[in-house]
């Protein structure tokens, strides 16, 4: 047992020693969560930078100029021309842009064709602005008023969506990529020669190895979980003991999917090919970044089977939306099915040199 | 004296090449006794099947009174093994990776006492991987040396050492025999063996082709000493000269087997002494190792 532990414990602190598998395994997924943050992130911030050209002194153009400056989700930038702000507004850096009119003609609106969600969504809330306008301007008083009630608990900000997808990868690329490169090359430079010409049980320090991971895993999550919440605010709805449970599953899974690649390579860099065949597929498929249902109709059964779904789901469920694990355990016992192939392949096939 | 090795019929094929050929020896306690070959000979498939990494296809070993193919890791328990080439963990210390090691042996010496012996304190908390190739090797035989075995195989221990830490290894090991351990080494430098070894099991094509002392090897199949020189000057007639057994001349040189070097040697100096012959490049070659071999094999040792 202590050899299980020792083998434990020093791999750990390989890892910590060297700085690209900690690239590889820290730096590089707040990366991503950072980029695909930042590119996708700003659909449900939902601020719209609209555009105002003309000083338009009529009474018409100062009401749409206070009011418009009052809608929550609108930020005004008044232009100095209507070319430049055409120009902006084909560059993306507007939605809308407005005309203020001069005397009591129309509000002639531009908008991007390319872009017809955000444009549209604007014009929605342009167009409400002006009707609630013009209620206020004829005097009357409104029949209805509508309050919105929101029924569902879970949260809707991506960061809160992105970063269980972030942890479940993490856990799947240190198998793929980190264990299957690390056992490989163990074998060939006959480390793992050197172990086996001791009298220790072979087993002992393969589960070594296991437990190294799944500890190095749940180290890996928590730092990505901090900067995710302080620097992002993502928030974690679910339980922690629950997530870090499926941290560690999730972890010997894909370790033994690493040992098993790895009794199939002959050299590191071949296993890390064969890693990356599954890892990379996975990456952008199994929901990770973006939901499955963006996916295309055609390969989504396909997406389904892949091993990391699961693990997305149910680190999702329990992280972003505080549900319970029970509908998620099918799922999870698919998952367990690639792990328990995977020491089978690993068991017949493992060489020590 | 106790038997600490015997080894007896190992055969090992690989496909229809015959890596060890029915060979057979033992190994006294406290002696060092190492098997000579050139590469590809199958010293290392040899040792590798005394430690139980390997399984023979016929043949039986017994070390320390255990049968290796019946309980190998109980033979492992008890050997130190250092294996050729083999590598370590770089991103540990030298005190981690004993410390480590240590786990997996039953019992086990202080990783700090076997440093010191290794004349490694210093680099005990460096990374392995900052570690020279001397340094490396010691760091290997401190593995070996780990579980306080009575019996300790060393395979090509100074392979790929500069000329001063092979010297420096050599002093290792002589160091470990005077603790009292048995010590079975593989070398492919017949200096080494010469220098290190009790005895030595010359070892060609997979078979044990010579096994003796060194001294004993080289009076019996290496030819007496001879005496090499470039004659300048005169005719030499060799009936003249006492002991000499036989004369070679090759490039230039002029080459007298005896069998009294002494006696030759003095009358060679008499020669010239009395202007009857001239020669410059003096030399008295002993036999070595490597005149065995090439006596035997018909080949030479070296690479």
């Amino acid at each position: 047992m202590k050899a299980l532990v020792y083998t434990a414990l020093m791999g750990f602190r390989m890892y910590f020693r060297d700085r690209s598998s900690v690239f590889w395994g820290m730096l590089f997924p707040i990366l991503l969560m950072t980029l695909i943050g930042l590119a996708f992130g700003r659909i449900d911030s939902l601020t719209f930078t609209v555009g105002v050209v003309g000083d338009g002194a009529g009474p018409a153009a100062q009401v749409v100029r206070t009011g418009l400056a009052q809608v929550p989700a609108v930020r005004l930038v008044t232009e100095r021309s209507l070319d430049d702000a055409l120009k902006a507004l084909r560059a993306g850096r507007r939605v809308l842009v407005v005309v203020l009119p001069g005397g009591s003609e129309a509000l002639e609106v531009y908008y991007d064709a390319a872009r017809p969600q955000d444009s549209r969504t604007a014009l929605l809330v342009l167009e409400r602005f002006v009707a609630e306008a013009n209620l206020r301007l004829s005097g009357a008083t409104p029949v209805v008023e509508l309050r919105a009630h929101s029924v569902t608990s879970q949260s809707s900000r991506f960061i809160d969506f992105l970063l269980p997808g972030i942890l479940a990868l993490t856990l799947a690329q240190n198998g793929l990529m980190g264990v299957s490169w690390t056992v490989t090359s163990y074998r060939q430079r006959l480390v793992l020669k050197r172990i086996i010409a001791t009298p220790v049980n072979p087993l002992l320090f393969l589960g070594g190895l296991l437990v190294r991971y799944a500890s190095v895993g749940i180290v890996q999550l928590a730092v990505i979980t901090l900067v995710g919440m302080l620097a992002f605010g993502a928030r974690l709805a679910g339980s922690l003991p629950l997530l870090a449970v499926l941290a560690i599953g999730g972890s010997l899974v894909f370790t033994s999917v690493g040992i098993a690649i790895s009794t199939v390579a002959r050299t590191p860099e071949s296993a890390n090919v064969m890693g990356s065949v599954l890892n990379f597929p996975m990456m952008f498929l199994a929901g990770t970044f973006w939901p499955r249902e963006l996916m295309p109709e055609a390969i989504r059964p396909i997406i389904a089977y892949l091993p990391l779904s699961p693990l997305v789901d149910a680190m999702r469920a329990v992280g972003a939306r505080g549900e319970a694990l029970g509908p998620y355990l099918p799922g999870l016992a698919y998952l367990f099915g690639w792990g328990v192939l995977a020491l089978v392949v690993a068991g017949r096939r493992f060489r020590w040199e | 004296m106790s038997i600490a090795v015997s080894v007896q019929e190992l055969v090992k094929r690989y496909g229809s090449l015959v890596a060890v050929d029915h060979i057979s020896f033992e190994v006294s306690t406290g002696e060092i006794f190492g098997i000579l070959g050139p590469n590809g000979a199958g010293k290392t498939t040899t040792l590798e099947i005394m430690e139980g990494l390997r399984r023979p296809d016929t043949g039986r070993v017994v070390i320390d009174g255990v049968d290796v193919l019946a309980s190998p890791r109980e033979v492992r328990e008890r050997v130190g093994v250092q294996l050729q080439e083999a590598g370590f963990f770089e991103r540990l210390t030298p005190l981690e990776t004993l410390a480590l090691f240590s786990t997996y042996h039953r019992r086990s010496l202080p990783g700090a006492v076997l440093l010191e012996r290794m004349g490694l304190t210093e680099k005990g908390d460096a990374l392995v991987e900052t570690l020279s190739g001397g340094q490396r090797q010691r760091l290997s035989i401190a593995l070996a040396l780990l579980n306080d075995p009575r019996i300790v195989f060393l395979d090509e221990p100074t392979t790929g050492l500069d000329p001063q830490a092979r010297r420096a290894m050599w002093d290792v090991v002589e160091g470990i025999r005077r603790e009292g351990r048995t010590v079975f080494l593989t070398t492919h430098y017949m200096e080494e063996a010469q220098r290190l070894c009790d005895r030595v099991a010359i070892m060609d094509h997979g078979r044990i082709v010579a096994l003796d002392t060194p001294r004993t090897l080289i009076r019996a199949h290496a030819g007496g000493t001879t005496l090499a020189f470039v004659l300048e000057d005169g005719r030499l007639d060799p009936s003249r000269l006492p002991a000499v057994s036989r004369v070679d001349a090759s490039d230039g040189e002029t080459v007298l087997h005896t069998a009294d070097p002494q006696h030759t040697l003095h009358a060679l100096l008499d020669l010239s002494r009395g202007g009857q012959v001239r020669y410059r490049s003096l030399r008295v070659d002993e036999p070595t190792l490597e005149d065995v071999f090439l006596h035997l094999t018909g080949r030479r040792l070296r690479e």
